[in-house]
């Protein structure tokens, strides 16, 4: 299909500059009610995305208007030439200031290597579906549901400057409920979105088991109680959410369009920072992570960067459009991020009261203003001795108003494409309590 | 105007009805989905501008079969007359060598009986005023742009104006042994965001309109500009909430995010076929005042998600799930109501041709009462209006209900002060928060502007509404 686009390219007038993206899809999937079997599907299908770029001048400024388009394998060629014509014509109307396209590298990025390319993907499935259900051994817990999927993805970039590249990846995904029951109280469950790329024989077995006694929590927890002037302790999940306010940020994009502020050797915490300050690097090559890639989507190579060194900013982030205009050199776009861990280990976090957080019905955080909130669904409250599972309530507050004293855990964790601190403890968050 | 079926669909109806029969030999149920969507997104903003090709853009099919113990699928994307066989082979080691081989490895199978299907030929296209094909794409930038450049003449504060004008023409077809259905339609939206910045506080507002329009919905979001732009400006002097139970008045945006979070998740019938909705407890009981009854149904109200069948050939119904604060019962897709013995409702969805189906909402939402807003407003002591969908998260086993909510609008001694608190986050017990409406004002309505996930994937179109309504709910 490449080709054949490739030759109609060729042929029609008025085109400055091309990209085709082509996404080959091989997937298995398996759907489960408890342990039995309810659906099984497969599929084989191709994406094709073509950008058409169209240069102009206006007052002797010169700009570069583009249209993306998808075309779809079943396109005769009529087809194809009416929807480029139409798209390059509409890319006239698209006045953005002029930039380049990525030319190709001599560069060889290092050989993305996992084990799902040694075996067949129903031998895999037939594995993985034996690990989702050896931790589901509880009289009291069990899993609800489970859906499994693996698809084998197959990427070529090429372009009108002469990229021509193309990477195999795979990306494997597990979503399952647990539910947990006691003798009294309702039975509860919870919900845990896995992603990996490669094989990890422990990855799913310790998953659903930490899922599980975290619904055994939660079927113990008590409504969470009204409480002020508490420190908060962020654990799991939601740490990787709130770092993306820093990721974001950084980017390229955020700040030509004033989005962002941050600036280039200031502290992005602010002055004073009496807590930990946050070091970041994006790692495009981060193991048994879905967003690994060898090139970004303009078929940019890709290695790692620093972002924050002690809380200030180094450089920023974005694909080759966006540090044009900022006159920077390009990282591409890189969505696998690590952050250090920080000064304190998690037993001095957890000295004196606080309110632990380790599942949320949806833990969010606004980018643009530093907002942050979510309805509590686990939670570990200790004052004094006493250590108390609630569930309930919300808490909310804003990034630019902790994060000067904000304290990182030694520990990390690693969450498909993040890897950082297991825990993060905040001051001066409001938290909503039921009772 | 009427919409146009995609030609290439229309096409390839021969194709799959030889498929059918290939695959009908071997499987006692086969039916095959085709769709094809095409869409363009169109956006401006200060520094630019972009147009591709709708997020929601598809073409292909998906096959379903009985594998003699429940069902398989197979989704493609290419076809040709010339090579079904190896289509029928892939089929095959789906529907029979992959289940051998994981009943081999000890893995139960579940049963399901066969689908039975009623004889039904039909066909459904919408009208539009202004077919977006027909138009030019200068036509479509010239005016967002003009909405963004009038938006700039409203605030020196502004820093960035994004105008989103998204159109998406919808074919599909389903053939089955005993259905064969067809169906085009077309849904534009469109949404105006102005970031504004003072100091170093920066904060934003958005709103939108949508619906089974054309190109006409432009000339309508022109009239929201100066408001879009006069709101981001209030939220500069937005203070944060004291956390704590108030009467609340809800717009009917949050009225919407509430039916489809708190009882539209909880009522979709795979998660009672898989123990995870507590709604199955409460048939025929009380789960709101008797002021709410509640719907959802491709049938149920002219939007996004109304169309003639859904992604299994169920054809679409409106479902009355609340009736005066009774809980009366769920929506459902195909293989759930044939797992409970219920009738399917017509909410099968897939996110795409590529994706299983689910059950899902459609138009979701409450009905009318017969409160006037004034009234409503005059009736709180001290509590807050609430208005702008941030987000929103289901809890159907548990119900609870989390709605992020972008402004509260104080309200004290039965007025507005024109004091705004921001964000918010409303939770609580949903039967709770249901049963303290006190108050439901004269008229519904229904918006569309964003997709519903289940869990964090399988987005869908959905549309969701109501009147305002009076209610207490802890704010955070």
């Amino acid at each position: 299909m490449v080709e054949k686009i490739r030759k109609i390219l060729l042929n029609i007038d008025g085109i400055n500059g091309w990209k085709i993206n082509e996404k080959t899809v091989e997937s298995n999937e398996l759907f489960f009610i408890r342990k039995e079997l309810d659906m099984n599907r497969g599929k084989d299908v191709t994406h094709i995305s073509l950008t058409l770029y169209k240069d102009f001048e206006e007052n002797g400024k010169k700009y570069r208007g583009s249209a993306t388009i998808s075309l779809h394998p079943t396109m005769d060629d009529e087809e194809i030439i009416k929807e480029i014509n139409d798209a390059i014509f509409a890319a006239g109307f698209v006045k953005n200031e002029y930039y380049p396209l990525v030319k190709p590298s001599e560069g060889v990025p290092p050989e993305t290597k996992t084990s799902f390319s040694e075996d067949s993907m129903s031998n895999w499935m037939t594995k993985l579906t034996k690990d989702v259900f050896i931790a589901d051994k509880y009289d009291r817990g069990w899993i609800n549901s489970a859906e499994l999927f693996l698809d084998k993805v197959k990427v070529r970039i090429v372009n009108s400057e002469g990229v021509d590249v193309m990477y195999e990846t795979y990306r494997g995904e597990l979503e399952f409920i647990t539910n947990w029951k006691e003798d009294e109280g309702e039975e509860v469950e919870l919900y845990k979105d896995l992603l990996f790329s490669d094989y990890d024989e422990s990855l799913i077995p310790e998953s659903v088991d930490e899922m599980l006694k975290i619904s055994r929590d939660k079927a113990l927890a008590r409504p969470t109680p009204k409480l002020d002037n508490i420190p908060i302790i962020l654990t799991g999940e939601p740490v990787r959410e709130f770092f993306t306010y820093y990721y974001e940020k950084a980017a390229a994009r955020s700040v030509y369009e004033n989005w962002s502020t941050a600036k280039i050797g200031e502290s992005i915490q602010g002055a004073d920072v009496e807590g930990d300050r946050v070091n970041i690097v994006l790692d495009p090559h981060m193991e048994n992570s879905t967003h690994s890639a060898p090139y970004d989507e303009d078929g940019l190579i890709l290695s790692k960067v620093t972002l924050y060194e002690d809380g200030i900013l180094k450089r920023y982030w974005g694909n080759l459009r966006y540090s044009h205009y900022l006159d920077i050199e390009p990282t591409g776009i890189i969505r696998n991020i690590v952050v250090e861990g920080g000064s304190k280990s998690l037993e001095e976090m957890k000295e004196g009261a606080y309110l632990e957080l380790i599942s949320f019905s949806d833990f969010q955080v606004d980018t643009i203003t530093g907002d942050f909130a979510g309805e509590i669904r686990l939670g570990w409250y200790k004052d004094g001795d006493k250590l108390i599972p609630v569930t309930g309530g919300s808490i909310s507050g804003n990034i630019n108003e902790v994060h000067k004293e904000m304290y990182l855990s030694k520990e990390v964790q690693k969450l498909n494409n993040f890897i950082g601190p297991y825990s993060v403890k905040l001051f001066n968050v409001n938290i909503a309590g039921v009772e | 105007m009427q919409v146009p079926m995609s030609k290439y669909l229309i096409n390839q109806k021969g194709t799959l009805k030889k498929l059918v029969d290939m695959l009908s030999k071997e499987f006692k149920y086969v039916s095959i989905l085709g769709t094809n969507v095409k869409g363009k997104n169109y956006t401006v903003y200060k520094t630019g501008a972009s147009i591709a090709d709708s997020p929601w853009n598809e073409r292909g099919f998906v096959v379903r079969v009985y594998n003699g113990y429940n069902y398989s699928e197979y989704s493609f994307s290419q076809l040709s007359v010339d090579t079904l066989d190896l289509l029928v082979e892939k089929i095959r080691e789906k529907a029979n060598d992959d289940v051998n081989n994981l009943k081999a490895a000890d893995i139960k199978i579940s049963n399901y009986p066969v689908i039975e299907e009623e004889k039904i030929i039909k066909s459904h296209f919408r009208e539009v005023e202004i077919l977006p094909e027909e138009v030019s794409p200068e036509y479509r930038i010239k005016k967002i742009t003009d909405i963004m450049n009038e938006a700039f003449t409203y605030s020196d504060l502004l820093i960035d104006f994004s105008v989103n004008y998204e159109e998406c023409h919808i074919s599909k077809i389903f053939i089955s042994q005993n259905k064969d259905l067809e169906q085009a339609y077309i849904w534009t939206k469109a949404s105006l965001a102005a970031i504004v910045r003072r100091d170093n506080d920066t904060k934003y507002y958005y709103d939108g309109i949508s619906g089974l329009k054309g190109l006409e919905l432009l000339d309508e979001l022109q009239t929201m500009v100066k408001d879009v732009v006069i709101n981001a400006e209030k939220l500069l002097d937005a203070k944060r909430i004291v956390p704590g139970e108030y009467d609340i008045i809800c717009s009917p945006e949050i009225a919407g995010l509430i039916a489809h979070e708190a009882f539209g998740h909880g009522v979709e019938m795979d998660m009672f076929v898989k123990n995870r909705a507590k709604a199955v407890e409460y048939i025929d009981k009380y789960v709101a005042s008797d002021l709410v009854s509640m719907h959802d149904g491709a049938a149920a109200a002219e939007s996004v998600s109304s169309y003639l069948f859904d992604d299994e050939g169920t054809l679409g119904t409106d479902t009355l799930i609340i009736d005066k604060g009774i809980l009366k019962t769920g929506i459902s897709d195909l293989l759930s109501a044939l797992r409970l013995g219920t009738k399917p409702t017509g909410n099968g969805r897939r996110e795409s041709f590529e994706r299983k189906a689910y059950a899902r909402m459609t138009n979701t939402f409450f009905e009318a009462g017969n409160d006037k807003l004034e009234d409503m407003i005059g009736s709180i002591n001290e509590g807050y209006l609430l208005d702008v969908t941030l987000s929103g998260m289901e809890d159907p086993k548990n119900w609870g209900i989390q709605c992020m909510v972008l402004m509260a609008k104080e309200i004290k001694d039965g007025k507005l002060t024109g004091n705004i608190m921001s964000p918010v986050i409303m939770t609580g017990y949903v039967p709770d928060l249901l049963k303290s409406i006190s108050m439901v004002s004269e008229k519904v309505q229904i918006a569309a502007l964003g997709a519903c996930g289940k869990g964090y994937k399988e987005w869908v179109k959905v549309s969701d509404g109501g009147p305002y309504i009076k209610a207490r709910a802890r704010l955070g």
